[in-house]
């Protein structure tokens, strides 16, 4: 008789767990009602519902959620069952810590104070989870001290990786820097009005320019002459705009989001490379693309070389100065060890500017 | 103005330019403050003689007020820092005045900031402003650069001032008269001078003005004897405390400035306009008016001044033959003068990405601006630059467009300078290529005259929208009763400020701490993490960058505990950018490095001294070529570039005290 009744359940379970997979997601809480409106369990019949649910529970086909006084469930697919009723119970109990956390991962104190397991257990537990290759370690920009887990199937959160900048949660310097060059090439193309002087040639120079400068420089300097648009042109490229045309120019491995790329473009504006229109509807960039060409010719990032003298912003008085750099500044008064009687700053710097 | 640096280098300026008993009489002063003639004595252990000749001079230079107080009777004397200052300005004062007015305004501006302050009378009387067409005295080399003190001017001018002296007493207005007998040599073949249309030009475009005799007493000096003359007053005497104290302070504000209004412009404005605009020719592209200016340089060139002289009557009917009154007393007014500079630092602002034409408009503009601009600040030069965040808007007066095309040369070409409203095709780019031409060969027919004039409307418009976008935001608008364009006067001088922070960041720690500084500035104060997340830097460059920042001054770190033990790991620290600091900071170091300049010209002289006193003797002096070996004429010439060098540096220190104290 028992046999029997555990049988139907066991029957009507499984019909349950079809049906719900069917119909929920499985990231979706269902609660006792939404069972019922299924209508497999007959006549709304609540303790054999509950029995069923029970059953499942068992076996690890729903996972049981407690949510403001509410019990819900929510579906797992049938080969993460099978993954769970392998484990023993102190393992199933981390690998349910670590799924709950999803792609954010979880820190192995959280771990610990949450399941409240022995600190040595827990490593078995981990190191058996990770052998199996259920959860994986990852590595957190923000706290990169911190050993931390999640599901080995998913992708880390971007506040995990720190975004698309971070290679292995560094940032990956020369990854932005080529895509900030394209970037800025990009923008200014669609910020000067070419003048007509020579137009064929200039609409062939649309072949993609990374910041390496290896690209080989278009041997026709000083033909080109840009000019502004009028204030209501309405041709300045959006952050959609840049975003496609970054994806689809191949410099990048991944496809990069909005969010990366207005992360970037702030950086840019932050260099004063470009500037934004309307509170970041749209970027104009600053230089024109033949001066942004020549910039990223002369000065390779992230190679040796002679590091060429900046003088993008110009120079004032106190960079020409001899006294601007002069490391001793402020002990220099008249009569002193250190004086403008015996500087030895002036006398190269009078050589340098009047060449004698 | 009371540091040690910059006290330093006014001492050092007055050296140069005047001797050393005005500079010990200077320095005295400025270490002991106020004094009277025996207190000056004993401190600065000078004869009476020497004081008596010293002070006369002094305060026909303005550089030391003088105060009779009516208690006691004694007169205190007290140092005058900025009109000190003001010397190491005179070169670039000079060239602005040459640019906008010519050659011979520049020469009587240089002969008035020479004399201190003079009459129209004895101005007029001067043989070198009497003519014009011939080449000024020989001058040192160190004029091309735009400072124009060199040892010539120095040693004529003490010439003038001991003469002087020892004709008149303390008595300053009488002095003129004897000055001009020194260096009365007449120059053959010259024309008559337009003295007084030159003389109204500078007064109406503000750059020289009345003076009286509060201008003489420091500001503080001229308050507290008008707060004693409005107590006195029987009708507020009636009044009682607070009131009273209240009515104090009004009429004593009203009384300050009607004995302050040294303006001559408003008198001489003629339809808001000041005389002697120079009209854009015809025909005139900023390389053929440059032409004219430098040909005008190289003297000789009669027509060119001619041509001007007609240029400005023209409209005004011949009122500027009638003399100006012969006892008004002019001087210079620098706050005025600083004003046109900065100007100039706009527009310098406006060329980094502007096309020419818009360039121009944007001149225009400002120069419409500047007629009623009368100092940098409307609270003047009491007080120090207001700290960023605090400083309020002070905007221009809003200028019409209508009036800027006025102003502008009609040749312009406004249409080519600006790209179509539609993006890149083909059609577009062939129709608005050739459009500028037509305009110019169509715009003088009658028909279109209306219709062109509301195109010229747009344009300017579209050219001025332009400048109005960021990153510098250079001009504004507003369009109640047509469109108005006006300047954002505090806004544009802490961007100014911000751009010479940035210019010595970049070239002391590169590009990187640029960005670092820049997010700082907007976001305020920020951990290194969030910090990194912004700027997306690598950790180890960017705690680089901070910390050689950090210790060079301009980043700073702030604490914040998040318990009482003050743990560094419980501790949040924040970096944090104050430009208010940093630049009073930049400030001291730039009259600093001014001073080491000038200390090291005197260093750089000693070491050629035989040389130049050879050079320097009276038979050889004008005569170099016939004196000297070829040798020694290179030497010379070395040593005035050299000279010229370290002058020029000191102008270009000053352009940036300009902009962190004056602008």
């Amino acid at each position: 008789m028992a046999a029997a009744a555990e049988s139907r359940i066991a029957k009507l379970a499984s019909k349950l767990y079809d049906a719900c997979a069917d119909t929920f997601d499985p990231d979706t809480l269902f609660y006792q009602p939404d069972l019922l409106d299924l209508e497999v369990v007959p006549k709304g019949d609540v303790a054999l519902l509950l029995q069923c649910t029970q059953s499942l529970v068992d076996q690890k086909l729903f996972r049981l959620h407690q949510s403001q006084n509410r019990i819900g469930w929510k579906v797992i697919a049938r080969e993460d069952a099978e993954k769970l009723s392998s484990l023993n119970p102190d393992e199933a109990l981390v690998y349910n810590v670590v799924h709950s956390t999803g792609r954010s991962g979880v820190w192995v104190r959280n771990i610990q104070n949450r399941t409240n397991l022995h600190k040595s257990i827990l490593d078995r537990c981990l190191k058996s989870l990770e052998g199996k290759n259920y959860i994986k370690s990852i590595h957190n920009v923000k706290a990169p001290n911190r050993k931390m887990y999640m599901l080995s199937g998913l992708a880390p959160n971007e506040d995990v990786t720190g975004g698309a900048w971070f290679t292995d949660g560094v940032l990956d310097t020369n990854f932005i820097n080529t895509v900030a060059g394209f970037i800025e090439y990009t923008v200014s193309r669609k910020s000067w009005y070419e003048v007509a002087a020579d137009r064929d040639r200039g609409r062939s120079a649309k072949r993609v320019k990374t910041a390496t400068g290896k690209a080989e420089v278009n041997g026709e300097p000083a033909k080109r002459t840009f000019i502004p648009y009028p204030m209501n042109y309405k041709g300045y490229p959006s952050v959609e705009d840049i975003t496609r045309a970054v994806n689809e120019s191949g410099i990048t491995p991944v496809q990069l989001h909005g969010e990366s790329i207005i992360q970037l473009l702030q950086m840019l504006c932050y260099d004063k490379k470009l500037v934004s229109l309307g509170e970041g509807r749209s970027y104009k960039s600053v230089k024109n693309p033949d001066i942004i060409k020549a910039l990223q010719a002369r000065k390779p990032p992230g190679e040796g070389g002679d590091p060429a003298p900046l003088d993008i912003l110009g120079k004032n008085g106190m960079t020409e100065s001899p006294c601007g750099p002069c490391p001793n500044f402020k002990l220099c008064s008249p009569g002193a060890a250190i004086s403008p009687e015996t500087c030895e700053y002036f006398d190269p710097w009078k050589e340098k500017v009047l060449g004698f | 103005m009371k540091s040690q640096h910059a006290v330093e280098l006014c001492t050092l300026l007055i050296e140069d330019n005047f001797g050393e008993l005005f500079a010990r009489i200077f320095s005295t002063l400025q270490r002991y403050e106020r004094l009277t003639l025996p207190r000056l004595r004993f401190y600065s252990a000078l004869s009476e003689r020497q004081l008596r000749h010293g002070l006369t001079a002094m305060i026909q230079q303005h550089l030391v007020f003088h105060f009779t107080s009516i208690d006691d009777g004694n007169t205190y004397y007290e140092a005058n820092p900025e009109a000190a200052y003001y010397l190491v300005r005179s070169g670039k004062i000079l060239q602005l005045v040459e640019e906008r007015l010519g050659e011979y305004a520049a020469k009587v501006m240089e002969v008035i900031m020479f004399l201190g302050h003079a009459s129209v009378r004895h101005l007029q009387s001067i043989p070198e402003l009497q003519t014009v067409g011939v080449p000024a005295a020989p001058k040192p080399a160190v004029q091309t650069n735009g400072v124009s003190h060199g040892e010539g001017d120095d040693a004529e001018n003490n010439d003038v001032e001991n003469n002087d002296v020892e004709n008149n007493e303390m008595e300053v207005e009488e002095e003129e008269e004897a000055a001009h007998e020194t260096n009365g040599d007449d120059m053959p073949e010259a024309r008559p001078a337009p003295f007084h249309s030159t003389l109204k030009a500078l007064a109406s475009h503000g750059y020289i003005l009345r003076v009286k005799d509060a201008i003489f007493q420091s500001p503080s000096d001229n308050y507290l004897d008008a707060r004693r003359t409005v107590s006195a007053k029987s009708d507020i005497k009636a009044l009682k405390g607070k009131k009273q104290e209240e009515a104090i302070e009004i009429a004593t504000a009203e009384l300050v400035n009607e004995r302050c209004d040294y303006d001559l412009s408003a008198k001489f404005m003629y339809n808001g306009l000041p005389r002697g605009v120079k009209r854009k020719f015809a025909n005139g592209s900023g390389a053929s008016n440059k032409q004219a200016r430098t040909n005008g340089v190289n003297g000789h060139h009669a027509d060119d001044e001619d041509e001007e002289e007609n240029d400005w009557s023209e409209d005004e009917d011949g009122f500027d033959n009638i003399p100006m009154e012969s006892g008004l007393i002019v001087r210079v007014n620098y706050e005025k003068l600083d004003v046109a500079l900065r100007n100039v630092r706009f527009v310098d602002l406006a060329e980094q990405d502007a096309p020419d034409a818009t360039v121009e408009v944007y001149e225009t503009l400002l120069r419409r601006i500047e007629y009623a601009t009368p100092r940098c600040r409307t609270d003047g030069r009491k007080k120090d630059i207001p700290r960023e965040g605090e400083e309020g808007k002070t905007h221009s007066i809003p200028i019409e467009v209508m009036k800027i095309v006025n102003d502008l040369d009609p040749d312009l070409d406004l249409t080519g300078a600006i790209g179509p409203v539609e993006p890149q095709s083909s059609t577009t780019l062939n129709t608005r290529g050739k459009r500028p031409l037509e305009n110019g060969a169509n715009g003088t027919h009658d028909d279109e005259d209306r219709n062109s004039i509301f195109t010229r409307m747009t344009e300017v418009n579209q050219h001025l929208s332009l400048l109005s976008q960021p990153p510098y935001n250079l001009a504004e608008s507003h369009t109640t009763e047509g469109i108005k364009w006006y300047i954002s006067f505090r806004d544009l001088a802490r961007k100014l400020r911000h751009l010479e922070l940035e210019r010595m960041i970049e070239s002391r720690y590169g590009d990187v701490a640029l960005r670092v500084i820049r997010v700082l500035q907007a976001k305020g104060k920020l951990d290194e993490k969030r910090l990194q997340e912004i700027s997306l830097l690598p950790m180890k460059d960017l705690r680089q960058t901070l910390a050689t920042m950090q210790k060079g001054g301009f980043v700073d770190l702030q604490e914040v505990p998040k318990d009482a033990q003050r743990q560094p790991s419980k501790t949040i620290f924040l970096w944090y950018y104050d430009t208010d600091r940093l630049c009073s900071s930049i400030l001291e170091d730039t009259y600093k490095a001014m001073s080491r300049t000038l200390q090291r010209i005197k260093t750089e002289r000693g070491r050629v001294r035989d040389f130049l006193e050879k050079t320097e003797r009276t038979d050889v002096k004008g005569h170099e070529e016939h004196y000297l070996t070829e040798g020694e004429l290179v030497d010379l010439q070395r040593w005035r570039d050299l000279e010229a060098l370290l002058l020029t540096e000191v102008a270009r220190l000053d352009d940036m005290v300009a902009v962190f104290r004056d602008y």
